[in-house]
């Protein structure tokens, strides 16, 4: 193939398919596309694909990127009327032992069994379903499952009725691994089918797959039971599922019960309002307290979309128990799930109950043992606020907020800084002054570097809603203090402080307080210290020429950065040589 | 500027290219190679254990710590091995080093050896992210060049490992040639492999390389170097560290949940400007601030 000189780049990649080394072979698969586009359509077709389904490798790597690279070939061998070509080499990519490879043949067959016409479609891709389904290992079966619902809606009237005769066998499998596939695949397939075809046939092979030997064919009919209860009216629903439904809630395996736990939002809006309200409320509350304790956290997060489905009255009285309880719970996932959910009960709720019945659940979650409850419950407070109000909110959680402040986790304590600026505008000065003001403070001092730098952008945030007469009154004589401590780490907070604030002062601010501190420690004996005043000193300088503070980029600031040029430590240098760079800019 | 933006990649755990490598460790040959084998400190720093591959674990670390240049940091070996992303913390380490020789100092381990990282997964790793071995090759070599100690304003002796019966003062390791792979027995080897123990005097290490040597041994080694303090690692802690033998040495582990599994905690050791220390006690990074390992395991070919 090597003739044409212009060919030899193309040659190489051809060779290398070949190639011993699968790293090579890897590669010019991943680039099979040039190969295609160089050879144009024709030779592709008569020479390349057949090349690529005699030689099928024998690495997993390998066909795996084939599998893939085929999904998107049509183009590469004349466009959709040609597409069928690609499905011989997929067809045997769907058949291999590798799970993954196998996938991958089965997501490109559906992507290009889409782009064909019906005649290719009853020529070549049905005899190709047929011949997969039939296959003698479970592989090829497996595989076929896949691929009907993909074109079912693209195939004559009689192809259908083949098909779903076919589905049928393969729902009735032996082996257990095409069951599954075939579970898996039924909730899309239903989407393509009419009413009659699922009730009269789908419907009894649903049915035996739900109640199937194996539990994990059984666990993978939720979404089936999903989409045919969308197809059904609520009566036909109530005769023909409620049966199947009510074994899954007490299924012996939890791997079911999970399933449906985790669905259950999804389960009620399928069978309608009747059904979850004469059913599902005993069955949620069953499944809230499951005995495994994966079901239970499966069953939290379902919590308030469940409740939002049912009435007040009805949440309090059922559901509202089940969730103390819930609070409580051994596992630490379980009440880490319902931390989270927990907050989407107040705006079902309103405000008498939240304040009645949550804030005291609230309470206990703040306080938990684990941290992750702790830290899942405090990043959902905005929604109670929404409900009841910040000074409610605030009175009686204050405390635990106080508490979980000094926390000695430190993503709890920055999850706390990060809620901060939406308390103190909601609660004002003078109660924030009280109240909040040590402890953004304290927090300066913090022993862990991310939460001082959190510490700092908190304070930028406080001067932005309180204005920054607050900030030279409250904050800025504390930051200023902090420039004496004993330790490099908490002066360099002092510099990161005045740096962040300086972009909320007023000219003054910067004149009289924020420039000098930041110079005075251009003396320090700690390089770091040093070149950290550089970098700040950096970064002010803009904000001095748009206050028109001009005469202070020429003394102090520039005689200080001189000096740090020459200093004996690189990194000092190198940082004022740059600050220096911006100045004369 | 190269150097920045690889520091930015390695940061987020993203390999660089391997020329990069080469490269990088090129110009860290030409800074390590100054390095004493005892590499003089000076204060401010805090002092860092065992990290063996646990990325997101060293970022917890610098999140807690503060990142480097604005902290100094002193790491006291075993970057490599056991966890899943030796290479890019490695990488990482030795950037930062190239960028700012003067902030961070790195120290050599026990598994900063060829012969162990065969063993222990650094090599497998090299090989299953670069396709072939010669950036353990490369870092490798750079591994030869990391200085053998350190000590913080002549007060705080810092090794890997521990104290060796052929050494009574620091010039003693002053004057080993340190340029190859660790020996397996002899002052270099010990000083990576031994371990301080509740015994008198020497005694034989159950690790089959290096020794243990009690309080006495310490003792005198500290007085007659004018010392405070022996920082070293090498030992899973599970409280972080552990001060043995009146405060006068003290075990420093820096990696937590220790192969994502021993549910231990890491500590670092702040010293500031008056060489006040200050443990800080830090746990596993989150799930969520992990990236994935790579889902399907090392192809076999590769191995």
């Amino acid at each position: 193939m090597a003739d044409n000189g212009d060919l030899y780049p193309i040659a190489v990649l051809i060779d290398e398919l070949k190639h011993d080394d699968v790293a090579l072979r890897l590669g010019a698969i991943r680039r099979i596309s040039t190969i295609a586009l160089a050879l144009g359509v024709e030779r592709t077709r008569d020479e390349l694909i057949p090349f690529l389904d005699e030689s099928i490798d024998d690495e997993d790597e390998v066909l795996l990127a084939l599998a893939e690279e085929l999904g998107g070939f049509v183009d590469f061998v004349g466009g959709p009327q040609y597409g069928h070509l690609l499905l011989t080499p997929l067809e045997t990519l769907a058949a291999v032992e590798e799970t993954v490879v196998r996938e991958k043949a089965v997501e490109s067959t559906a992507k290009i069994g889409q782009l064909l016409a019906a005649q290719q479609i009853e020529d070549h891709y049905i005899p190709m379903v047929n011949r997969l389904s039939k296959g003698d290992w479970f592989t090829s079966r497996t595989s076929a499952c896949g691929l009907y619902a993909p074109v079912y809606h693209l195939a004559s009237q009689k192809t259908q009725d083949d098909l779903r005769a076919l589905y049928a066998t393969l729902c009735k499998d032996e082996t257990p691994m095409v069951r599954r596939a075939a579970a898996t695949n039924l909730a899309k397939l239903v989407s393509k089918l009419t009413k009659p075809h699922v009730v009269g046939e789908i419907f009894p092979l649903f049915s035996a797959l739900a109640q199937d030997e194996q539990d994990s064919v059984r666990l993978l009919t939720v979404e089936g039971f999903i989409s045919i209860a969308g197809v059904l009216t609520p009566e036909e629903t109530k005769s023909m599922l409620l049966t199947i439904l009510r074994s899954m809630c007490v299924d012996k395996s939890w791997r079911v019960r999970y399933m449906i736990a985790e669905k259950f939002v999804a389960v009620s809006k399928a069978v309608g309002n009747d059904i979850v309200k004469e059913e599902l409320i005993h069955a949620f509350v069953q499944v809230l307290k499951d005995n495994e304790a994966e079901v239970r956290t499966a069953a939290s997060t379902q919590v308030p979309g469940f409740s939002a489905m049912i009435e007040k009255d009805v949440v309090l009285r059922e559901i509202m128990p089940c969730v103390r309880d819930l609070v409580a719970d051994s596992s630490q996932h379980v009440r880490a799930a319902l931390a989270t959910e927990i907050s989407g009960l107040a705006p079902i709720l309103g405000k008498e109950h939240t304040i009645e019945h949550l804030l005291p659940l609230f309470l206990l979650l703040l306080k938990d043992e684990a941290s992750e409850v702790r830290l899942n419950i405090i990043s959902k407070l905005d929604k109670v606020n929404d409900v009841i109000g910040i000074e409610l909110l605030s009175q009686s959680l204050l405390p635990a907020i106080v508490e979980l402040a000094e926390d000695k986790q430190w993503r709890v304590r920055l999850a706390i800084i990060e809620n901060i600026p939406l308390l103190a505008s909601q609660l004002g000065v003078k109660f924030f002054d009280e109240k909040l003001g040590p402890l953004c403070m304290s927090w300066l001092g913090d022993c862990v570097f991310s939460i001082r730098e959190a510490a700092t952008i908190n304070l930028r945030k406080l001067t932005e809603v309180f204005g920054y007469e607050w900030a030279k009154q409250s904050i800025i004589p504390k930051v200023l203090a902090m420039g004496q401590h004993s330790n490099y780490l908490y002066r360099m907070t002092t510099i990161f402080s005045l740096t962040t604030l300086s972009h909320v002062v007023s000219a003054e601010v910067l004149k009289d307080l924020i420039v000098p501190t930041i110079n005075s420690l251009a003396a320090d004996p700690i390089p770091n210290i040093r070149f950290n005043v550089a970098k700040s000193l950096e970064e002010v300088l803009p904000l001095l020429k748009k206050h028109g503070l001009v005469s202070l980029v020429q003394d102090p600031i520039k005689p200080s950065l001189v000096k740090l040029s020459e200093d004996s430590d690189m990194d000092v240098r190198f940082y004022a040589n740059r600050a220096l760079g911006v100045l004369a800019a | 500027m190269d150097l920045d933006s690889q520091i930015e990649s390695l940061s987020k755990c993203i390999t660089i290219s391997e020329n990069q490598v080469r490269d990088l460790c090129a110009k860290a040959r030409e800074i390590l190679i100054e390095e004493s084998n005892v590499q003089r400190v000076a204060a401010p720093v805090t002092i860092c254990g065992d990290i063996h591959g646990q990325f997101y674990d060293l970022m917890e670390l610098f999140k807690v710590g503060g990142m480097c240049p604005e902290t100094n940091y002193l790491f006291m070996g075993d970057f490599v091995d056991r966890g899943f992303y030796s290479v890019e913390t490695f990488l990482l380490l030795l950037a930062l080093k190239v960028r700012y020789p003067d902030r961070i100092t790195l120290i050599r381990g026990n598994h900063e050896s060829r012969q162990i990282t065969q063993v222990y997964g650094f090599y497998d790793e090299c090989l299953r992210k670069y396709g072939s071995v010669n950036v353990w090759r490369y870092c490798c070599d750079i591994f030869d060049y990391l200085s053998l100690s350190a000590i913080i304003d002549d007060r705080v002796f810092c090794v890997h490992g521990g104290l060796s019966p052929s050494i009574n003062t620091l010039d003693q390791i002053r004057i080993i040639d340190r340029k190859q792979e660790v020996p397996h027995d002899g002052a270099m080897c010990d000083l990576l492999w031994s371990d301080p123990e509740d015994i008198e005097g020497w005694g034989l290490s159950p690790r089959g390389a290096g020794y243990l040597f009690g309080g006495d041994i310490v003792g005198q080694f500290v007085h007659a170097n004018k010392l405070d303090l022996i920082a070293r690692a090498h030992q899973l802690v599970m409280e972080g560290y552990k001060l043995m033998f009146k405060d006068t040495i003290v075990t420093v582990w820096s990696a937590p949940n220790y192969c994502y599994r021993c549910g231990n905690v890491a500590a670092i050791l702040e010293l500031d400007e008056n060489l006040k220390s200050n443990y800080k006690i830090f746990e596993a990074a989150p799930q969520d601030a992990r990236g994935l390992p790579a889902k399907k395991p090392a192809p076999e070919y590769f191995l």
